[in-house]
């Protein structure tokens, strides 16, 4: 009986660690579906995020109402890098978006931890810190609001993605360039439009992830590292498929680590994406 | 390749000359940390530059033979067979993580290589009998029998060694089979493939021979530093550090490596002196900067843009 | 005593001021080579820029004329040898290498009488061995990994208690528990990050507790970087101890209480092994929850109760180092230079040989530290033998002094109360 119990925790537990993860993971995986990217610095981006949103916490905004501001800022910066940087990288040999994007991490980290120090910073005082009891199982408030954001912003980027006049462009771009062009959409802004929309989804990450997480320099790195995993097993450039890969990654992180032994609870969900990517590349959901 | 060999000579001469003449500690070191780097540059080359599956686990390899001969001396055995035995170990590792991943593209193969190097270094932590988190502290004993030496010259003439040796298999490689593969698998692999060419046989190889390169310079390492653990061999940080000198000097080149360790000993060094004190993360920021600067505008990086541009003018004058 | 202390508060004020005139009256003194060699550059930069104000007051504090009670202190420098020292810092990145070609240059270069560092075990495992080959005095601090003292160097010496004797400690608090009252621990839970710091705390609380008798009912070591530990916490309430013992940084810490309080996991005592629970941004976040911890410190102020040097060392510290106050790493490199200062002075040369032999002869008895120890006094292996650590208990959003009885601040109050919600 007390297994089954603790079985059903490592289950709850598992699901809504899995819907962390999604949040983190969803907006790596528009950018890549878009322009055939992986944003190596995705995870500094969340930590920019966590920095935005503790400074909004410092003047009295709490998470909730700083969410969209923190978006829309990431939003903003997210088409500044493209213009300036990522547009760059794309006319180059493929290779150059792998190490660019990687050094704008080494660069993104350099800054925080001279601006901002090393120091582990936490929000004051943040709301959601009970715990939701039931049935004999108990899941932490904070965990159960990232996960409801998760699941939101999900469903919000597919609609936009599916049923809007942009994300329908975006979807002709991610499918072909050559032939969107010659349709007269203009590849450029809708890169752009993605590579801030991408961000903006981390932005909104960020700020709900300072409800539980300290932000410190390479507090993203952790995060990011479970991103990629998340977005290869799904398919990558499928929204669905970052939802449906980050359950996966999150019941294998938590089972592998009770049942195994938790400094190898990472072996899992890394072997999950080694034999994803080697029997079916294109990951659960993806196309292509 | 006449010129290459010359300058291959002559760096091999002025070093010589430089352990002969120079007894200062530590330019010696310097010049030591410079031709390991330039061998680990090389050796990430021929599988990311050469062959262009790009690594971010390179350090696995180097932990390779750092961990042979951490194991060797504190087993009694010669730290000598270290060479042997990590890049046997090394090869079999590239061997068997190569075979599956070695086909995959772009960013799935990159991501793979940090997931390996993620699962090695979860294992040796876990492992009692590779030192767990805590690693080897190998013991003093100087002598040529031992592989270690009270001055810093022998260690200075075994990295140079590694060096030439290195740098003339990857001369070697540009005119051979193997590079010609490689580089039309790298270029247009469906094409490649078409013409009958084994993608993964032939990167296998490269694979194999870039893991033991990296695996010797791992056995210097131990020897050299008499320390041995997971964040100094197989962590991130190296894989990071190794894949920047490969990227700045300009991946694919015969000298790009060793630019590329030349920058980054210059900088780490300058930036240490110049912002030591201040304890902030300012190397960090250099070191970014220069890799997206380099990635936004000169993609084939300092040696490649020297080479285009030498090509240009001779093709503008013939 | 009130009036005691203000005159040396005074002396302590006119001490910053009198520093640079007794430099200038110094200056035809020949001039003794320290290296020292920290994590001055990387992710742990800022200790170190800590760590080098603390060694560099003390410097100055020898080289000065106002004497505490301290040793080495006020006398213009070293009598003996009528000269002043002089620190060299060199920076280790915190990576074994960098430290090990630092302690090169400062041998060869800097012509270093002795070295100071370097706080991070492995840049301290590289850099001394440097050292033993050169046969150069090389004075550890501030590391606490147990296995630097056991490779039978020659040239090594460490002040400070290592880890094992901090694990040590938690078990004689319990034994004084014992005694006093009534309090019986039975069932211990070993939580530790996975990397240097984890495993070397784990491996000693796991090795004496099941030495002294306990029941060591789980031993979790886990990622560092990890983002959830749900795992973990199933595991330790499943294992149902008495005491949980951790090894952690900030955030994980901070992953554990939440788990900890989520699924009701109600241990009688957490045992932190400093690190995360003593960031100022542990009480911050935890408020009412951090209530009860102990964790083990190597300096507190309260250690003003056996030697009053200890309130104004800080406050000369604090007007060097932005209002920071002295904490256990800085106040044990403070005595660091004092013990090598003591040992050099005593030596009457620079000769490494006479230094080696002063220093292994060093006997300060405690209350002339800053630190809770017994005295310093090196054992054959270079430890000092007469190191200890001290308990703390937060106690009203405060960090009290619960152990050793003597210099608390406050009694422990045993079970912590149970979490809030």
């Amino acid at each position: 009986m007390e297994a089954l119990t603790t079985f059903a925790q490592l289950l709850a537990s598992g699901l809504l660690t899995g819907l962390v993860f999604a949040l983190v993971a969803v907006g790596l995986t528009l950018v890549y579906g878009v322009m055939d990217v992986v944003n190596f610095a995705h995870g500094e981006f969340l930590m920019l995020a966590m920095y935005a949103a503790l400074g909004l916490a410092l003047v009295g905004i709490g998470p909730l109402l700083g969410l969209p501001l923190v978006a829309i800022a990431l939003f903003l910066f997210g088409i500044v890098v493209y213009r300036l940087f990522v547009r760059r990288l794309l006319a180059g040999p493929p290779e150059a978006t792998v190490f660019g994007t990687f050094g704008l991490l080494v660069l993104l980290q350099g800054i925080a931890q001279a601006v901002f120090s090393s120091d582990f910073l936490s929000a004051p005082r943040p709301p959601f810190q009970g715990t939701i009891r039931f049935a004999g199982l108990a899941v932490s408030q904070a965990t159960v609001v990232e996960g409801i954001g998760a699941l939101l912003l999900t469903a919000g980027l597919y609609a936009f993605v599916e049923y809007t006049e942009t994300g329908r462009a975006m979807r002709a771009v991610a499918e072909d360039r050559i032939a969107a062009t010659l349709m007269g959409i203009d590849v450029q802004r809708i890169n752009g439009l993605a590579f801030g929309m991408g961000a903006a989804c981390v932005g909104a990450a960020g700020a709900l992830l300072m409800l539980s997480y300290p932000v410190y320099p390479t507090a993203g790195a952790s995060f990011a590292l479970t991103a990629f995993v998340v977005v290869a097993l799904g398919g990558f450039g499928s929204i669905q498929g970052a939802l449906v890969g980050a359950l996966l990654v999150g019941m294998l992180e938590v089972f592998g680590g009770y049942y195994l032994s938790p400094e190898l609870k990472m072996v899992p969900v890394f072997l999950a994406y080694l034999v994803v990517v080697l029997l079916r590349p294109q990951g659960l959901l993806g196309r292509r | 390749m006449r010129p290459h060999l010359l300058a291959l000579g002559a760096i091999v001469v002025v070093g010589l000359l430089a352990v002969a003449g120079v007894h200062d500690a530590v330019l010696l070191d310097l010049l030591f940390t410079l031709l390991l780097y330039a061998v680990l540059g090389q050796s990430w080359n021929w599988i990311s530059g050469y062959a262009g599956n790009i690594s971010f686990g390179h350090a696995i390899f180097f932990g390779c033979g750092a961990y042979a001969a951490a194991l060797c001396v504190t087993h009694g055995l010669s730290p000598w067979l270290a060479f042997g035995l990590g890049a046997l170990v090394a090869a079999a590792l590239a061997l068997v993580t190569g075979f599956p991943t070695l086909a995959l593209r772009g960013h799935y193969f990159s991501i793979a290589t940090i997931a390996v190097a993620a699962l090695i270094d979860a294992f040796v932590r876990v492992s009692p009998w590779l030192g767990k988190a805590n690693g080897f502290e190998l013991p003093i004993a100087p002598g040529w029998a031992n592989l270690q030496f009270a001055q810093k010259g022998p260690y200075v003439v075994l990295a140079l060694a590694l060096f030439a040796l290195v740098q003339l298999a990857t001369i070697g490689l540009e005119r051979s089979r193997l590079g010609y593969y490689l580089r039309a698998l790298r270029a247009n692999h469906a094409a490649a493939a078409s013409v009958g060419i084994d993608e993964r046989r032939w990167k296998l190889i490269a694979f194999a021979w870039s893991a033991v390169m990296a695996s010797a310079a791992g056995v210097l390492y131990a020897q050299y530093n008499l320390f041995v653990d997971p964040p100094s061999t197989i962590a991130l940080a190296i894989s990071i550090d190794i894949a920047l000198i490969g990227v700045v000097g300009g991946i694919g080149t015969l000298w790009g490596p060793a630019v590329g360790a030349l920058v980054y000993v210059v900088l780490a060094k300058g930036v240490a002196l110049k912002f030591g004190g201040a304890g902030k993360g300012y190397d960090l920021v250099i070191y970014g900067a220069i890799i997206c600067l380099i990635a936004a505008l000169r993609p084939r990086g300092i040696v490649g843009t020297v080479v285009d541009a030498i090509r240009r003018r001779r093709g503008a004058t013939a | 005593m009130p009036v005691r202390r203000r005159c040396l508060a005074l002396a302590a004020a006119l001490a910053v001021s009198a520093i640079p005139f007794g430099r200038t009256q110094a200056a035809d003194q020949p001039v003794i080579v320290i290296g020292s060699i920290l994590p001055l550059t990387g992710a742990s930069a800022q200790t170190g820029a800590g760590l080098r104000a603390a060694q560099q007051l003390a410097a100055d504090l020898v080289n000065g004329h106002v004497s505490y009670p301290l040793p080495m202190v006020g006398k213009n420098g070293l009598p003996h040898l009528h000269a002043r020292i002089k620190l060299v810092f060199a920076d280790s990145q915190g990576k074994p290498d960098q430290a090990r070609a630092a302690a090169e240059q400062l041998i060869t270069q800097e012509h270093a009488v002795a070295l100071i560092g370097c706080y991070i075990s492995s840049t301290t495992a590289t850099a001394s061995q440097v050292a033993e080959r050169y046969g150069i005095p090389f004075l550890n601090p501030d590391s606490s990994a147990p296995g630097l003292t056991a490779r039978g160097l020659k040239w090594f010496f460490r002040s400070t208690p290592s880890d094992a004797t901090f694990a040590e400690n938690f078990y004689q608090f319990f034994a004084d528990l014992k005694r006093t009252k009534k309090v019986d621990v039975k069932k211990v839970a070993i939580l530790g990050e996975d990397g240097l710091f984890g495993t070397g705390a784990s491996d000693a609380e796991e090795d004496i507790g099941k030495h002294r008798g306990y029941d060591i009912v789980t031993r979790i070591a886990y990622p560092a970087t990890t983002t959830e530990v749900n795992a973990e916490v199933q595991k330790v309430k499943s294992a149902a101890p008495d005491v949980i013992m951790m090894a952690s940084y900030l955030p994980d810490a901070l992953l554990y209480m939440r788990g900890f309080k989520d699924q009701n996991v109600q241990p009688k005592a957490i045992m932190a092994q400093d690190a995360g629970f003593i960031d100022p941004g542990f009480i911050k976040a935890e408020g009412a929850d951090a209530e009860g911890i102990f964790t083990r410190e190597v300096f507190s102020l309260a250690i003003k109760h056996r030697n009053q040097a200890v309130p104004l060392i800080d406050q000369l510290f604090r007007q060097r180092f932005g209002d920071k106050s002295l904490d256990g790493n800085t106040a044990r490199d403070f005595m660091g230079v004092l013990v090598l200062a003591d040992a050099i002075d005593r030596a009457g040369s620079t000769k490494p040989d006479a230094i080696r032999t002063a220093l292994a002869a060093t006997n300060i008895p405690g209350n002339l530290t800053l630190m809770p120890w017994k005295s310093i006094k090196f054992d054959a292996q270079g430890q000092n033998e007469g190191g200890a650590g001290i308990i703390e208990q937060i106690q009203g959003g405060k960090y009290e002094t619960v152990w050793p009885f003597d210099i608390a601040t406050k009694a422990s109050i045993w079970p912590m109360p149970a979490w809030k919600r």
